[in-house]
């Protein structure tokens, strides 16, 4: 895409928080540091770009952020090869890998306990209240189970573990790499990816089937009890809809989300870090970005996944 | 009878070598060596591209144009800011740079003490970095960068921000590892005590070149305008003109 160059200049400097006169087309002096002087208007608000720029304004921020985002992604897939090809070649540190299964069972345990809590609480309240009023009582353990285990389990496990260990892991990687813990890696004859992401994604890879599926069994247990108040359905004919509806399929696509959802948090939180430098304030923006990244990255393939699955034929 | 063994090998060879970052040209062809045993003091001006140049000879950087040689298989770099691992201990950190080298654990064990006993740390193997003074910290660092005898040592301002004592005791392992180990080392460093003791030659850059070379001696007596006026702090003369 070919802009005009000052309506580049000015994206570019408005992003930057520059004011750039030359944006506007009336330089009138030769000083960089007189911007304040030649931008403003007599009563010292800016003058607005003319019309031209000011459309293709958004268009230059997309074109910026889509850049930035192939890059990423780009980033992303390198990091993943490369760790696969390590893991593949035995060279993984179980220690670190076991210590890192902790952190991530220690920091998301609670929160995912409470958020499945809760899940399942207002689903099993929104599908029981429509079945009985259907007379489809018996139904509700099939439906509820169904959404657990095929969407919400899933879901939940990994936009937890995005919020709670992604986070961390960019921000933890990006103070390394800010302070030349990285470099000295490196300097080291240390494989960054060998020493910090395969550690990671092995505890991520053993960790998030094991909360998936403890998400998806508090939300069955909230949901039983909630139908037991609210619908006045005994937990046994609940369960007897939960065999009755939920196949082993059901299982495998769990178990694949769970995969691909940790392995979308680990990486993208990774190579986030990895690939940031900066300053102190750049961790906030990196670990930001990266949690961005992830929790649109596990939504989409959510649905990528269920269309391959269950889409009907 | 030990003789310390002189050779004239060039262990580090920078030929014309540029970088820049973006649009920012750091480096403009800028060349030099050092050979084994020799210990060059590198100063100049905050971001005149010292730290890049370092960071060119680990190959953490590759050059833009020219050539980078080092003769070594190993090199070891003292950081600017320590970059020791925070989540690892003193102990720890001096084993990840052995890992490679696959020791049985006595002989890992027992080369980790020799060099914490080096830089005087010996009762701080099982501390985190974060529980240690900074001074301390620089000596962890310069522990780590010789854990494996490395025939080249870089120093990116290991006495910056110590106190005097400290300067002096750092500048003392530096002499005495280059005696002992007549290892190559780059020194660069703002604080004048510091290249007047420790280096042999000093490299003055300035604007991503090198604009003298000589003795510390000699740069206290030059008339050259640019080491006249770093080595003396003035505020007149060819270094940051149209900045003051
Ligand atoms: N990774 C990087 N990306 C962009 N610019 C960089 C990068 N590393 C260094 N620079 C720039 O290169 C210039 C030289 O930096 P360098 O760290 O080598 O300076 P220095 O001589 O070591 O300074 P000081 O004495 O303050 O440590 C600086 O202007 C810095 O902003
Ligand atoms: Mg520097």
């Amino acid at each position: 895409m070919v802009f005009p160059a000052t309506s580049c200049q000015f994206a570019i400097s408005s992003r930057l928080g520059i004011f750039c006169p030359l944006a506007y087309g009336e330089s009138t002096t030769s000083n960089p540091f007189c911007s304040k002087i030649v931008g403003m208007d007599s009563t010292g608000s800016p003058k607005r770009p003319n019309l031209l720029n000011h459309l293709l304004l958004p268009l230059n921020v997309i074109e910026d952020q889509f850049g930035r985002g192939v890059v990423l992604v780009g980033q992303v897939i390198i990091i993943w090869f490369k760790a696969i090809a390590c893991m593949l070649t035995g060279r993984i540190d179980w220690r670190e890998a076991f210590r890192q299964c902790y952190l991530i069972g220690n920091q998301s345990f609670i929160i995912v306990s409470l958020t499945a809590l809760f899940v399942g609480f207002a689903m099993s309240l929104q599908i029981s209240r429509e079945l009985v009023a259907f007379g489809g009582d018996t139904a509700i353990g099939g439906v509820v189970s169904l959404a657990l285990v095929r969407e919400m389990g899933p879901i939940t496990a990994g936009v937890m573990l995005a919020g709670r260990v992604g986070s961390a892991i960019a921000a933890e990687l990006t103070t390394m790499m800010i302070t030349e813990q990285i470099d000295a890696l490196k300097v080291m004859r240390v494989d960054p990816i060998e020493f910090l992401v395969v550690p990671r994604y092995i505890a991520g890879l053993l960790m998030m089937p094991v909360l998936s599926i403890y998400a998806m069994t508090v939300g069955l247990v909230a949901s039983i009890w909630i139908s037991m108040i609210a619908a006045n359905l005994p937990p046994a004919t609940f369960l007897d809809s939960v065999k009755q509806t939920i196949l082993d399929r059901d299982f495998g696509v769990h178990f694949t989300k769970a995969i691909i959802n940790a392995t979308l948090v680990i990486m993208f939180s990774c190579a986030v870090g990895l690939n940031t430098r900066g300053g102190a304030e750049d961790v906030g923006l990196a670990t930001t970005r990266a949690i961005v990244w992830v929790m649109t990255s596990i939504f989409i393939f959510n649905y990528v996944v269920t269309s391959l699955t269950y889409a009907p034929r | 009878m030990a003789i310390p063994v002189h050779t004239d090998q060039k262990m580090i060879e920078i030929d014309q070598v540029e970088k820049s970052f973006g649009s920012h040209r750091v480096l403009k062809g800028i060349s030099f060596h050092v050979r084994a045993g020799e210990r060059l003091g590198l100063i100049g001006p905050s971001g005149c591209g010292k730290s890049t140049l370092l960071k060119l000879i680990t190959h953490l950087l590759e050059p833009d144009r020219g050539t980078v040689t080092v003769n070594s298989p190993e090199v070891g770099l003292v950081f600017q800011g320590s970059a020791l691992l925070n989540s690892l201990t003193v102990r720890e950190n001096l084993a990840l740079a052995l890992r490679r080298r696959k020791l049985s654990k006595k002989d890992e064990e027992s080369i980790i003490q020799e060099k914490l006993s080096f830089v005087g740390l010996s009762d701080f193997l099982n501390a985190y970095p974060t529980q240690l003074s900074g001074g301390q910290q620089k000596r962890t660092s310069f522990a780590r960068a010789i854990v494996n005898d490395p025939k080249i040592i870089l120093y990116d301002e290991p006495t910056t921000g110590l106190d005097p004592v400290m300067s002096t005791i750092i500048e003392d392992y530096m002499i005495k590892l280059g005696e002992e180990s007549n290892a190559a080392a780059i020194i660069v460093t703002h604080q004048y005590s510091t290249w007047t003791r420790t280096a042999e030659r000093v490299l003055l850059m300035h604007d991503g070149g090198a604009v003298w070379e000589g003795t510390p001696e000699e740069a206290l007596k030059t008339d050259n305008p640019f080491m006249r006026q770093f080595a003396h702090g003035y505020k007149e003369g060819p270094m940051l003109e149209g900045l003051i």
